[in-house]
């Protein structure tokens, strides 16, 4: 006979939950409201979105006082692991969700946006990443992953253009290779230690001292390639630029943020530990990983005809940048990651903003795609206050001081100086010159250029309203003051990442 | 206000641009001449309450910016970078004060004063991270200009002008990690603030290695041969007042910066790689005068007499001595002036006729008297003729290097002489002989708004030629500090041999001061 388990509920230290359970509340809100009464306006929607992204930021606050008080929370039969890594991707994570899902008050009317279903997606979507980056178990990382996804794979696909199914299918097959290799990693750790936790599999290696050290490689082949599809490291990144090309220009900029944090807090937990005790094989790999992103990933950006495309081409290849902070693996290192990261999505917002803010829904003929290099020609002399603004981000892109990527920039070399990583600070320093190239290319043609006949200016902020108009206010003044905020997030930051053990 | 007046200097011009979006069109020339020339008092009061018997640092500002990783705002001036913060000013006045007739010219003024700046920005900084925030921004408002208001190839021009000099920065970049991350290791606090820096003895196998990562910066922006590709595009594509602001101040952050970082910071370093680069500065002077002589646009003839100048700048700063270095930095305020106003000159005859060939012109003494006047002025300071500007620079410059080689000195002698000829032979087909082209006959000679801007810099270039005293004697003031500062420092026989001490001296300065 089977003995009734007895669980104070005490230990479950529910309060570890709270952040997440939030926003799965909202969305489940927002579908019963829709059964209530259908046919309601997008922005209700779009604001009741906002209000619980803020209770879970105010809920992450909460959590980050008892971590500043009491250090490291385990909750739920120790499956969740609140500690400085999960709190800081969470903040990202929900700040960059309250600022991308204002893009939704566009002046055009857009499919995706009728639907209620879309913002209850975008919720279950950040309770996803939440439980994944809040846990050191491979099951609910996988369960965390598997669940944002698949609402972000219906999210591209709401777009409803052809190229947007096309994304879709493609990101969900990508995705389904990846979820596979992810599970099939994973079993063979559990095969080999017996456990699914992170900390324990580490303990159980380091006890017998890594004697089936061929085993745990194949374990590490294949998280590393499920890794490289969710971070779009090369050789796995085919999918990233056509995806960011069918999807809406917010929804790209979004992808280029929040899943990579969320995935590069999950490596940071699984390599790190394997590169310090000794794996030399997965150093030698992370480290050409993360040249050939970078340097691959900037050549195939150069020769774009498309903005947008650029873009995906220039996000793969700062994700190849930060993915150097898991190879070298000091504190420094991973402070320097979540700095880089917060900066980031600061200025990417802004430029996929200026995107989706100029938005057609009609191309006229000589426009090849929705976002060329043509349509923004001459841009300052129709709309100089956009072309100085686009300007701005594409600069930062480029690392040029002050502007808030240089910064990032700036500690990652560092990082890379002090971990002794000398050749891999100067490829990353040369990196960012060839970036330069095509940041450039786009102000070439918005400052230096004759506009195409026919554009009177308009078409840049074709879709603009207040809100759109604001979110690329507070990113520019966010790029241009970096400095003045970088002193205070540098302190938290590697508070927390040292406080967390790494 | 004198406390903080180097800030003031610095972010003046910046909101002044910013207001300057509001100003109508018509009126946008004058606000642009009033702030630049609010600006340029604004330097010659530092000149006034600058004292010219302290060697180090004046006017300091220390504003914590990232004390987490040792990054502050410092600021302040000495002899060295003084005159050079008057000369930008100036050529930003006269620049916008000799604007011809330009589209989008609210652009460009406020441009012109964003670059303002910066330049100010990267001569006052004392704090390396804030010295390359201003060098790297400096690129930014000069593709702008030469990309927009450029010749046919301006977008060429500007995109390889910014890149080049981006590269050598981010290398550069990487050597200013290293040398605080050394700091670091020695000290166990983050800086990156220069006079901290100047502390701190490095092994000699260090220093060579992070010589050669400042130098990457340094040499592309100086430019030196074999970096120099991307100048005579720049200058020929750019527009007259592009040029101008680029030959007079931008190159000049090149040179500054081996003064300000590589020569105290790696003195071992330093003559360790003397006679190397002396080299390429002698490649410099004689290989750019030859291709000048070989050019048939004069704006390249001047673009590469320009180079053919900067290597001797670069030669006299690596002499290593108080002579040497001290003839360099007066170089460098000539160069500015000289090549300034060649460039202006220049600028002259192309909105006449636009076209820069020489072919197309000949007699134009005839026609023009008073620019050919100028304009021999100018191509006789140009060739270091003695009572002109640069021939005192030239001269201490050779001196300074005599001391360490005879025959390299001998060389670049020479080839400062043979660089004479192709000034004077452009010269003579310019202006000699008679007028063979019909339109040149009725070509009008300079106005007033061109007198304005040239007439100061002819009175600059003879005043300072006959009596220089009143900038030479700052200047050596700084070197002096500096060249001791580096004989302390090094740690190689070799570098104490080549290293003056002159310690003898300082002590009888400081001690004349405390009499006085």
């Amino acid at each position: 006979m089977l003995n009734p388990i007895n669980v104070s509920l005490e230990s479950l230290n529910l309060i570890t939950l709270a952040p997440m359970l939030i926003p799965v509340i909202g969305a489940l809100l927002i579908l019963v409201i829709d059964v209530i009464k259908g046919g309601l306006d997008k922005s209700l929607y779009i604001v009741l979105s906002i209000l619980f992204l803020a209770l879970d930021f105010g809920a992450l606050l909460n959590s980050a006082g008892i971590f500043t008080r009491d250090g490291i929370m385990l909750g739920m039969f120790n499956v969740m692991l609140i500690d400085g890594l999960a709190i800081l991707s969470q903040f990202i994570i929900v700040a960059t969700s309250m600022l991308f899902i204002p893009l939704a008050f566009t002046h055009k009317r857009f499919h995706e946006f009728s639907y209620p279903e879309f913002f209850a997606l975008f919720l279950f979507m950040i309770s996803g990443f939440q439980f994944m980056v809040a846990s050191d178990n491979l099951i609910l990382i996988f369960v965390g992953l598997e669940t944002a996804s698949l609402a972000l794979y219906t999210l591209i696909a709401m777009h409803n253009r052809d190229k947007s199914f096309e994304a879709a299918v493609k990101y969900f097959t990508m995705g389904a290779l990846a979820a596979g290799f992810y599970s099939f990693g994973s079993m063979v750790f559990y095969a080999l230690t017996g456990s699914v936790e992170i900390n324990q599999i580490a303990t159980v290696l380091a006890a017998n001292e890594y004697a089936d050290v061929g085993y745990v490689l194949v374990a590490v082949t294949f998280l590393l390639a499920s890794f490289g599809f969710k971070l779009s490291l090369v050789p796995f990144h085919t999918w990233a630029p056509d995806v960011y090309e069918g999807s809406s220009a917010a929804m790209a900029g979004y992808m280029s943020i929040v899943p990579k944090i969320a995935a590069f807090v999950v490596a940071m937990r699984l390599f790190e530990f394997l590169i310090h005790s000794g794996v030399v094989w997965l150093e030698i790999v992370l480290y050409i990983f993360v040249v050939v992103t970078m340097t691959a990933a900037n050549i195939w950006a150069l020769v774009q005809t498309d903005v947008k495309r650029m873009l995906a081409y220039s996000s793969i290849s700062h994700a190849g940048f930060v993915m150097a902070a898991i190879l070298i693996g000091t504190t420094q290192s991973n402070s320097a990651l979540f700095l880089y990261w917060i900066l980031f999505s600061f200025t990417n917002l802004g430029s996929f903003s200026m995107l989706w803010m100029s938005r057609q829904k009609h191309l006229p003929e000589h426009q090849m795609s929705d976002h060329s290099y043509d349509k923004f020609a001459g841009m300052i002399k129709t709309a100089p206050v956009a072309a100085s603004i686009m300007g701005l981000f594409m600069l930062s892109l480029a690392g040029l001081p002050p502007f808030a990527l240089f910064w990032g920039k700036l500690y990652m070399i560092s990082s890379a100086v002090t971990g002794g990583y000398t050749g891999l600070a100067l490829i990353m320093a040369l990196n960012s010159a060839i970036a330069g190239y095509y940041y450039i290319k786009l102000i070439v043609y918005m400052f230096m250029k004759e506009p195409v006949m026919g554009n009177d200016g308009h078409v840049y902020v074709a879709n603009a309203t207040l809100a759109l108009k604001s979110i690329i206010g507070f990113a520019a003044v966010g790029t241009i003051f970096a400095f003045v905020a970088l002193n205070p997030i540098l302190e938290f930051v590697t508070a927390f990442v040292y406080n967390s053990g790494y | 206000m004198l406390d903080h007046i180097l800030s003031v200097l610095i972010f003046f011009p910046a909101l002044a641009g910013v207001f300057g979006f509001a100003i109508q069109k018509d009126s946008i020339r004058a606000y642009g001449v009033a702030v630049a020339a609010i600006e340029f008092a604004l330097s010659l009061w530092l000149w006034f309450a600058f004292d010219n018997s302290v060697s180090g640092m004046q006017f300091m500002e220390n504003i914590p910016l990232v004390p987490a990783f040792g990054i502050n705002y410092i600021l302040g001036v000495d002899g060295i970078s003084l005159f050079i913060i008057i000369l930008a000013a100036f050529f930003t006045m006269i620049g916008i004060a000799s604007l011809t007739d330009t589209p989008n010219v609210k652009n460009m003024i406020v441009t012109l004063l964003f670059l303002q700046m910066t330049m100010i920005g990267v001569f006052a900084a004392l704090d390396a991270i804030v010295f390359y925030v201003f060098w790297e921004l400096s690129l930014v408002p000069m593709l702008y200009i030469i990309g927009a208001w450029g010749g046919p190839l301006r977008v060429y021009a500007s995109v390889k002008f910014f890149l080049y000099t981006f590269t050598g920065s981010l290398v550069m970049l990487v050597g200013m990690l290293f040398m605080a991350y050394f700091f670091y290791q020695a000290t166990g606090t983050w800086s990156f603030a220069i006079l901290d820096w100047y502390r701190l003895i490095l092994p000699e196998s260090f220093q060579l290695w992070l010589f050669a990562a400042f130098f990457m910066g340094f040499a592309i922006k100086v430019p030196m041969f074999p970096f120099h590709t991307w100048l005579p595009y720049a200058h020929g594509q750019a527009p007259t007042i592009g040029s101008v602001i680029l030959a007079a101040i931008l190159l000049k952050m090149g040179t500054y910066a081996f003064i300000r970082f590589s020569l105290p910071l790696f003195p071992d370093a330093s003559v360790y790689f003397m006679y190397p680069i002396a080299v390429i500065s002698i490649i410099m002077i004689v290989y750019t005068a030859m291709v000048a002589y070989a050019q048939k646009d004069v704006k390249q003839v001047v673009a590469y007499s320009s180079v053919s100048h900067m290597g001797v700048i670069i030669l006299g700063t690596f002499a290593l001595n108080v002579e040497g270095i001290t003839g360099s930095i007066f170089l460098m305020i000539a160069h500015g002036v000289v090549s300034g106003a060649l460039f202006l000159l220049v600028g002259v005859i192309y909105d006449r006729r636009h076209t820069k060939m020489m072919d197309q012109f000949g007699g134009l003494a005839h026609v023009m008297p008073k620019y050919a006047t100028i304009f021999g002025l100018m191509m006789m300071a140009s060739v270091g003729m003695p009572l002109t500007i640069n021939f005192v620079g030239e001269f201490l410059s050779l001196l300074g290097f005599y001391q360490q080689s005879h025959i390299l000195t001998l060389l670049a002698g020479i080839a400062i002489i043979v660089g004479a000829i192709y000034m004077l032979a452009a010269y003579k087909k310019m202006f000699f002989g008679e007028v063979t082209i019909e339109e040149n006959r009725n070509l009008p000679d300079v106005n007033k708004r061109e007198l304005v801007a040239l007439v100061p810099l002819a009175i600059i270039t003879i005043w300072l030629g006959i009596y220089p005293k009143p900038i030479l004697d700052p200047i050596n003031n700084s070197v002096e500090s500096v060249v001791q500062l580096m004989h302390n420092k090094s740690t190689t026989e070799e570098a104490k041999k080549r290293i003056p001490n002159i310690s003898g001296v300082v002590i009888s300065k400081t001690s004349a001061t405390e009499a006085h």
